[in-house]
């Protein structure tokens, strides 16, 4: 109950940049897969970099542990990847 | 002023707003403990409405131990996700009804409404059931997990492109 608020205010601000990097069009998700636009692996990638020295430095000085997302199941991550890139490519979402 | 000019622009350059994404994890793990989801969300709502209509349905290891039925976390994401994307979109004036979303899927697969909605209905469900079985989609393994530098999250964005791109080559096929 108490995670509510800042549930929505991180959804929030991840929604308004979502919307400003333009990753809400059908045309910029498709496009990454036909290599005419890399907007979502720039903005993908660019999270990703600020974000793991964001996390380890803050780790490095105790102040975050990491939660971990999901455990290594080769299959099942690879497997639901597949899945996930057709679902992905054919809805534009 | 150029700050308000910035905010009120259409779109941001895909680096800057990957960054503060970036800053966004970090912060909300620093605050909250918790990470960027999304897809968790719609199972958590599927799964109160499958227990409301016939709970021995709902009754299985998923919806037990994986994803609860509820208001979760991923729920108030989602809900803050949809608001946020609003008003950027009202502040950009990008804002507009529609309903085949967008210029590229009619110039190649015709204007008629019903074909947009069947790719949107079948390729969610291929989105969600793939995330559900990775565990995560893009926000919830992919950057989440990515920037934890889990493996799994590597194999989930390799399985993601390898496919994605074929379906678009099968899609689009001349017009790749």
């Amino acid at each position: 109950m108490v995670h509510y608020i800042p549930a929505l205010i991180v959804g929030f601000f991840f929604g308004w940049l979502l919307q400003k990097a333009g990753l809400t069009k059908y045309s910029k998700i498709v496009n990454v897969f036909r290599f005419r636009d890399m907007g979502v692996l720039k903005f993908m990638m660019s999270a990703l970099v600020v974000g793991m020295v964001g996390v380890y430095f803050l780790k490095d000085l105790g102040l975050v542990k990491l939660i971990g997302t999901q455990p290594t199941y080769i299959v099942g991550n690879l497997v639901g990847g597949l899945i996930f890139g057709v679902g992905m490519a054919g809805a534009g979402f | 002023m150029r700050f308000l000019k910035w905010l009120r622009a259409s779109e941001w350059s895909p680096y800057v707003a990957g960054a503060l994404l970036g800053l966004l994890a970090v912060l909300a793990l620093l605050f909250t403990d918790h990470l960027l989801s999304g897809s968790g969300g719609f199972e958590n709502i599927g799964g109160s409405i499958v227990k409301a209509v016939s709970p021995a349905a709902a009754d299985n290891v998923y919806w037990k131990f994986v994803q609860r039925p509820g208001i979760s976390w991923s729920v108030m994401v989602l809900l803050g996700v949809m608001a946020g994307a609003l008003v950027s979109s009202l502040l950009g004036r990008t804002f507009k009804w529609r309903l085949v979303s967008d210029d590229q899927w009619k110039q190649n697969f015709g204007p008629a409404i019903w074909k947009r909605w069947l790719a949107l209905f079948l390729g969610a469900i291929l989105l969600e059931y793939g995330a559900g079985i990775a565990g995560g989609c893009t926000s919830g393994l992919a950057i989440s997990g990515g920037l934890q530098l889990t493996p799994s999250a590597f194999l989930f964005m390799g399985g993601m492109f390898a496919s994605g791109i074929p379906t678009a080559m099968i899609l689009y096929r001349k017009r790749y």
